[in-house]
C-alpha cells in the first residue's frame, strides 16, 4: 500500500505537482536531514544541504526509474549532495588533519553514563571530528559503504579511506573518553 | 607488552586482522577491552535517532522549485474569491477588446460577427461555491475568450488587412505556446501570483499583435507585421 501510494506520488511529482512533491518530502524529510546533518556536524549547513538535496531530487526526477525505493534515490542524492559541498570545504582546510591514534589507548574503565548522556556525548563527539574522518566513519560504519565506494565518493585511495576510518575511531573514542572524563570530575566536584 | 595499534584495532573491528593479532588478542586484556569500547562505540553510532529538519524547510524548498510558490499575503478576500479575481484579471484586456470591436460594429461581415466576442463580466456572475466551480468558470470564460480573438483576426483579414508575414506568424505562434503553458501552469496552481503575472503579460503581449494586425486595416500598412 505504502508503494502503490508512493509510486503515485512519484508519478505526480514527476508531471511537476506540488502537492505530490510536498508529501514525499513529509516520508523522508527526516531520513534526508539525518544524513546530511550527521556528515556536516552542523545545523545550519545540514539545513542547505537537505534544501539542496530536495531541490536536485526533485529536478533529477524524470530519471528516477523505480529501479531502487524512491527514499534510497533521494538518500543517495543527500549524501553525493553533502560529500560534495563537505569536498569543496575541505580544500579550505586540511582533509586529513593528523592525530596520534595511539595516544588514546590505555584507560578505558571510566564510570558509564546514562543511556541518554552516552548518545549525547556520541553525538557531540562525532561533530567534532574532522569532516574527512567523520565522513568516512559515518559512510563505513553506519551507511555500510566499502572503502572503494567511499574512495570514489571522496576522491581519495581505498588505503586513504582504511587509514582515515582507524584515525577517526581512534578520534571519537578519545573525545568520548575526554567527555565521560568531564562528566565524572563534574559529578565528584 | 606492546599493544595493538588502532590501525591493527580497526582492521580486527571490521574483521580483517593481520597474522598473529588474534593470538595477542587472546592474552591481552587491555587489548580486548579497546577492541570492545570501539565495537560498542559502532553500535552507539548506528543507534544515534533520527533528526527532524526545521519546520521551516519545506517553504525553502519549495520556493526554490520550478512552480514554487512565492508567498504573498492573502489579503481580505476569502481564498476563493480571491483566486477567481486573480485569474478574472486575466480576462479584462478581453474585455475591453470585445467592446471596442462591439463598438466598431455594425459592419457585419460574416456570421462570425454576431459571434459573442467579448466574455461575461465576472462580477456579474454569482459567486463560486467551490475552487472547482470557480476553475470550470474560468476555463469556459478563457474559451470564450479565445474564440472571440479568432473573430477578430478573421474581420480584419476580411477588412483588407494585409497577410502577415512569416516572422510575424511565428511570433504570434510563440505568444500563442506562451499563453497555453501559462495556463497550465496556472492550472496547477490557481493562486499563484507569478504565474498569474506570467498569463496576464503573455496574452497582453499576444493582444498587442492581434491588435496591430486589425489596425494595419485602417492604414492600410502592413509594416507592423515586417
Amino acid at each position: 500500500m505504502v508503494e502503490l501510494t508512493e509510486a503515485s506520488l512519484v508519478r505526480r511529482a514527476r508531471s511537476g505537482e506540488l502537492e505530490a512533491m510536498r508529501q514525499l518530502y513529509e516520508l523522508h524529510a527526516s531520513r534526508v536531514y539525518t544524513v546530511v546533518r550527521r556528515l556536516a556536524a552542523d545545523e545550519e549547513l545540514a539545513a542547505d544541504l537537505a534544501q539542496d538535496a530536495w531541490c536536485n531530487a526533485f529536478q533529477k526526477i524524470q530519471d528516477f526509474r523505480g529501479e531502487a525505493a524512491f527514499g534510497t534515490w533521494v538518500h543517495r542524492i543527500a549524501v553525493n549532495t553533502a560529500l560534495t559541498r563537505l569536498r569543496q570545504r575541505s580544500r579550505r582546510r586540511d582533509l586529513e588533519q593528523g592525530f596520534d591514534g595511539r595516544s588514546t589507548l590505555g584507560n578505558p574503565d571510566r564510570q558509564p553514563a546514562s543511556a541518554a548522556v552516552e548518545r549525547v556525548t556520541v553525538q557531540r563527539a562525532l561533530d567534532m571530528l574532522p569532516d574527512g574522518y567523520r565522513s568516512v566513519l559515518w559512510l563505513h560504519d553506519v551507511e555500510g559503504f566499502t572503502h572503494e565506494e567511499i574512495g570514489a565518493r571522496l576522491g581519495i585511495a581505498v588505503g586513504t579511506s582504511k587509514s582515515q576510518l582507524s584515525k577517526a575511531r581512534a578520534r571519537l573514542r578519545a573525545l568520548v573518553m575526554e567527555s565521560r572524563a568531564e562528566v565524572v570530575d563534574h559529578g565528584a566536584s | 607488552m606492546v599493544h595493538l595499534s588502532s590501525e591493527t584495532l580497526s582492521e580486527l573491528l571490521d574483521g580483517s586482522p593481520a597474522p598473529g593479532v588474534e593470538e595477542h588478542l587472546a592474552s591481552c586484556s587491555v587489548c580486548q577491552g579497546e577492541l570492545e569500547i570501539l565495537r560498542r562505540l559502532r553500535t552507539q553510532l548506528r543507534e544515534l535517532p533520527a533528526l527532524e529538519p526545521p519546520p521551516d524547510l519545506w517553504s525553502r524548498i519549495e520556493e526554490r522549485l520550478p512552480y514554487g510558490r512565492r508567498r504573498r499575503p492573502l489579503g481580505r478576500w476569502g481564498p476563493v474569491a480571491q483566486r477567481v479575481a486573480a485569474l478574472a484579471a486575466v480576462f479584462v484586456v478581453g474585455l475591453a477588446l470585445g467592446q471596442a470591436l462591439n463598438r466598431g460594429g455594425g459592419e457585419a461581415v460574416g456570421p462570425e460577427a454576431s459571434a459573442p466576442v467579448a466574455v461575461t463580466a465576472v462580477e456579474d456572475a454569482a459567486p463560486p461555491a467551490s475552487m472547482a466551480e470557480a476553475m470550470a468558470e474560468v476555463r469556459r470564460l478563457a474559451s470564450e475568450y479565445d474564440a472571440a480573438l479568432v473573430n477578430l483576426q478573421r474581420m480584419a483579414q476580411r477588412q483588407g488587412a494585409p497577410e502577415p508575414t512569416p516572422l510575424a506568424r511565428q511570433r504570434l505562434a510563440n505568444l500563442e505556446a506562451l499563453v497555453e503553458a501559462s495556463r497550465a501552469a496556472l492550472a496547477a496552481d490557481p493562486a499563484d501570483p507569478v504565474l498569474n503575472s506570467y498569463l496576464f503579460t503573455a496574452v497582453a503581449e499576444r493582444d498587442a499583435m492581434v491588435r496591430q494586425l486589425s489596425s494595419a486595416r485602417g492604414s492600410g500598412s502592413g509594416v507592423v507585421w515586417r
